[in-house]
């Protein structure tokens, strides 16, 4: 018994002096922010912070040279976690997704010839430009679905590849492996798309698709922000700018236009409201009613979000707010 | 014979693919002057040319209508007399719409003013020869379509010591060289000759495959004297690309990215020797060329000599059309071609033939796995293992790829039609050259 | 001499650790996806296995048998086997942190590979004398190594191959690992001791 007990010990206390040293002469200077920080970003190693994997942006950041908006993939509360690590302000970052501006199957786009080669869009491009008619169109042999490192992609029925919202994560692959460049970073604020990237001018591309963008300018005239502009034969968004009042894609002949936002807002006037009619007469869809000098109010159905009465209102009375059930069962009683 | 005394060597891989050559023993047509032509500004490697016409301009058969947009670019020139209709978006080989000079014939045939033969060509100095050569817009006419004067510039410190003269045809159905070779063999053998002043060498060899061998007959006839040599190759497939050529003729190896220049040597096609001659001595520059319309898909195969700019589609009905089960019709031949995607595309100073193949003439099963049978390794005359890359490329790996050599596949096709289970290797190797180029140019910035 | 020699080789060969007795696996599964990690994992296993049925031997003969305390066999290898791998991992995340990140897990892990443990065992229960000890447990070490590497290059060409949706992973990872096992089978009657 006794014996057992010295001898365990005595080898117990020789390793451990052993290894003492050891770690002396083996002594690595790491810093433990890294590996909590390289656990918290998400893993996927997918190289668009511009760092060699998750590894090397949690590197980065520990050692000052990188930024923690720099991924694009971490969850918002991953981020805070990280900053609050390194002691620094996380800064808002703008959710982003990847959108992809061409909407061929609906518009009808044909081969131009059967396409028998390899399984990629980057090899179809190749030949000929890839074989649908339309040179700038999707050709849908699901590059981005292969390259994507989230599984946010699916090849839809009707040949398009579909981006779920949800997964994507904004970190480009997806952008810079497409042969066409028709897929680009959006704000999920501001979904309102031209889903269309054609460069030709309206009447070829009136010949091989229904629902390409013809330049036709109707989108541009009736912006109330300025927002769209027609350039390169093609229109095109500013986001800045941009209020997805969606009043261009009401306007566009062919459609081209969509709203991809999974929300609307509407208007709502408070309590403050002395009846100036300034919001009634600014309002592009005539969705506000009332008498002078009386409180106004908004048709939640017809109003389309643009916040122009916001502007508008000298009170502060106007205020945009996210159209759920609850505001449209209000509408629904008429209250 | 000079001839004679010339050992020829044997390349690695190749392949036998049957040699159909249909219209080998069909004379020379020429086409009418079709009514209008489409002359692409871009028919060659390098900038594309810039057009010094603008609509409503009369021009006649020679008369410039681009410039050459760069050093590596050739001029282009009006294969009709009539009206310039303007400048156009038009189909084009490569795929897309480009600018191309619409044309629009008067029928009147008439030959520029200024075209003169010279009766002396060959006491012009050698960069006279060069700047007419490059001022008639005169390519690469096997297909590669490099600015002929480009290849004949070779820089300081790399010394030349032998033009061959490629006419081996290796190609299966083509014959537009062979009848060139039987029809002007004193034209090809001049413009070598031409050719060989210029680079400052004595030696010419001109190489034909032994499938021609009255071709080597007519060529050895006109053959005057010098160091010019005609040999007779052995028939295998691809025998005309540079590379393999030099190593038959001089068992040169050109170094993993490199140039013939780098083994002393420049390759120049029949067709281009031909049209070296009709520059220089005739004063023409390049508007016609000598095509052949072939294939089993094609109702009266024939040799033409086409106008640049004619539309494909008024070539196959000058044929006679085309038969009820064509699936697929190719610019060039059969093993290298590029597929129409539209038939009024124009021919170009580098379309050797028009090929119409059936549905039993081509390979359209599905792409199965890989067996590992080590054929396309066997067969490829480069000495690349293409399953290795094409593999690496199927799974994005391009870095793998290019570790395997992708970057020196020369598209011959050796690999893909070997291939037992139908993958097409050699559209992933152009894909896996093109991604990792793109890849280069972005590392460069 | 020739006796050890011979026990060199049936360690590396005829009893491989992996392929013949089926100690170790894990690793074996584990870190065969590269080459490099392979090589890397083979040398620190060669380093924790000969060392440590060095001293197992030693602690076994010196200290167990005399005091008549066997029964603390178990405890006292595996405390001898955890601090060699302490140690190793000290050395590669000093020398290689390249390699310490792709070892990740399966360093520490080492710990309780059977593979090292069976080797002491199989000293003490075979009476293997000192220098036998010693150059079993680098063989056994070597031949651990060698069938990581050999498995590792295979699995590189695996990747490559179209392996059909039920089999991918692990699954075919296992039949060639079976199959690897049936050709070590051919080294059966090369060593007659």
């Amino acid at each position: 018994m006794f014996e057992s007990i010295i001898v365990l010990a005595g080898l117990g206390l020789l390793s451990a002096l052993g290894l003492g040293i050891a770690s002396r002469a083996f002594h690595v200077d790491t810093d433990q922010r890294i590996q909590t920080i390289a656990g918290l970003l998400p893993g996927a190693n997918c190289g668009a912070c511009g760092f060699p994997g998750c590894n090397g942006l949690a590197n980065a950041i520990v050692s000052g040279n990188g930024k923690i908006e720099a991924c694009s993939a971490v969850s918002d509360e991953n981020r805070k976690e990280i900053a609050r690590l390194m002691g620094m302000e996380a800064a808002e970052t703008v959710k982003r997704v990847a959108v992809i501006h061409c909407n061929f199957p609906a518009g009808g786009v044909g081969n131009k010839f059967e396409y028998l080669g390899v399984t990629d869009c980057r090899a179809a491009n190749l030949v000929a430009g890839g074989p649908k008619q339309c040179v700038y169109a999707c050709i849908g042999l699901g590059t981005c679905k292969s390259v994507c490192p989230f599984d946010a992609v699916t090849m839809g029925d009707s040949g398009l590849p579909v981006i779920d919202p949800e997964k994507c994560v904004a970190c480009g692959k997806c952008v810079e492996a497409c042969p066409k460049k028709i897929i680009d970073l959006v704000p999920v604020s501001r979904m309102v798309q031209v889903l269309c990237s054609s460069r030709d001018k309206g009447a070829r591309v009136k010949k091989v698709c229904s629902v390409g963008c013809i330049n036709c300018m109707l989108c541009e005239r009736v912006c109330p922000f300025e927002a769209i502009h027609v350039i390169d034969n093609i229109a095109r968004i500013d986001y800045e700018k941009c209020r997805v009042c969606g009043l261009c894609l009401r306007e566009c002949p062919t459609g081209t236009i969509a709203n991809l936002r999974g929300w609307e807002v509407v208007a709502e006037i408070g309590e403050s409201c002395n009846g100036c009619t300034l919001c009634a007469r600014a309002c592009p869809v005539d969705t506000i009613s009332g008498t002078a000098k009386e409180r106004h109010i908004v048709d939640p159905e017809r109003c389309i979000g643009c916040g122009i009465c916001v502007d508008q209102c000298k009170r502060d009375a106007v205020t945009l707010v996210k159209k759920t059930a609850a505001v449209r069962k209000a509408a629904a009683a008429g209250e | 014979m000079a001839s004679d005394t010339i050992k020829t060597y044997r390349f690695r891989g190749g392949v036998h693919p049957p040699e159909e050559k249909l219209t080998k023993s069909i004379p020379v047509r020429t086409m009418p002057m079709p009514d209008k032509v489409f002359i692409p500004l871009s028919q060659h490697l390098g900038a594309p040319a810039k057009p010094i016409v603008s609509p409503g301009d009369r021009v006649t058969v020679g008369t410039k209508i681009a410039d050459a947009g760069g050093f590596v670019s050739a001029p282009v020139h009006s294969s009709i007399s009539g009206v310039v209709k303007g400048i156009v978006d038009y189909p084009h080989p490569a795929g897309r719409n480009l600018p191309a000079v619409e044309i629009e014939g008067d029928g009147t045939d008439q030959r520029d003013g200024a075209v003169k033969p010279r009766s002396n060509p060959m006491d012009l100095d050698p960069g006279q020869i060069k700047e007419i050569i490059r001022e008639a817009g005169l390519v690469g006419m096997g297909g590669a379509t490099f600015p002929t004067h480009v290849k004949l510039s070779p820089p300081e410190g790399k010394p030349i010591d032998t033009l061959i003269i490629n006419g081996a045809e290796c190609e299966p159905y083509l014959t537009a060289d062979h009848r060139l070779m039987l029809d002007a063999p004193d034209h090809i053998v001049t413009g070598a000759e031409l050719m060989g002043k210029i680079l400052g060498v004595r030696r010419i060899i001109i190489a034909v495959e032994k499938n021609k061998m009255d071709a080597v007959a007519a060529l050895k006839k006109a053959v005057l004297g010098g160091d010019t040599a005609v040999v007779a190759l052995a028939v295998k497939y691809p025998q005309g690309a540079e590379k393999q050529l030099i190593k038959a003729l001089l068992d040169r190896s050109v170094p993993s990215g490199g140039l013939p220049m780098d083994v002393k040597v420049v390759v120049q096609n029949v067709g281009t020797a031909n049209a070296v001659y009709e520059a220089v001595a005739e004063n023409r520059p390049l508007v016609s060329r000598y095509c052949s319309v072939t294939g089993p898909g094609i109702k009266n195969p024939a040799n033409l000599v086409l106008r640049i700019g004619t539309p494909v589609s008024k070539v196959i009905e000058y044929c006679g059309g085309l038969t009820q089960d064509v699936r697929k019709v190719i610019l060039g031949g059969p093993m290298m071609g590029i597929a129409v995607w539209d038939f009024s595309v124009p021919v170009m100073k580098g379309t050797s033939g028009i090929l119409a193949l059936t549905e039993e003439y081509l390979d359209e099963n599905r792409e199965g796995p890989c067996l590992r049978c080590g054929n396309c390794v066997r067969v490829c005359p480069m000495g690349l293992t293409p399953l290795m890359f094409a593999r690496h490329t199927q799974l994005g790996a391009f870095d793998r790829a290019e570790e395997f050599n992708v970057m020196d596949c020369i598209e011959c096709g050796c690999c893909a039609y070997e291939c037992p289970a139908h993958i097409p290797l050699v559209h992933l190797a152009k894909y896996a050259k093109a991604e990792i180029q793109a890849r280069r140019r972005k590392a460069q910035g | 001499m020739r006796e050890l020699i011979l026990l060199i080789i049936s360690a590396v060969l005829v009893n491989n650790f992996v392929l013949a007795r089926f100690l170790g696996i894990c690793p074996f599964l584990g870190v065969s996806k590269k080459t490099e990690t392979a090589v890397g994992m083979g040398m620190a296993v060669i380093f924790v296995m000969t060392l440590s049925s060095l001293f197992t031997w030693l602690a076994y003969t010196y200290l167990l048998a005399p005091f008549h305390i066997e029964y603390l066999q178990t405890i006292v290898f595996i405390l001898i086997i955890a601090a060699f791998v302490q140690l190793v991992e000290m050395f590669i995340q000093k020398a290689s942190p390249a390699l310490y990140q792709a070892l990740g897990i399966y360093l520490p892990l080492i710990t309780t590979n059977c593979a090292v443990l069976g080797v002491a065992v199989i000293n003490i229960q075979t009476t293997h004398n000192f220098w036998e000890s010693v150059l079993f447990g680098f063989g056994a070490a070597v031949g651990f190594a060698l069938a990581l590497v050999l498995f590792a290059g295979i699995r590189e060409r695996l990747e490559l191959s179209d392996i059909p949706r039920p089999l991918q992973g692990t699954a075919i990872a296992l039949i060639t690992a079976g199959i690897l096992a049936l050709a070590f089978m051919g080294f059966t009657g090369l060593v007659k001791m």
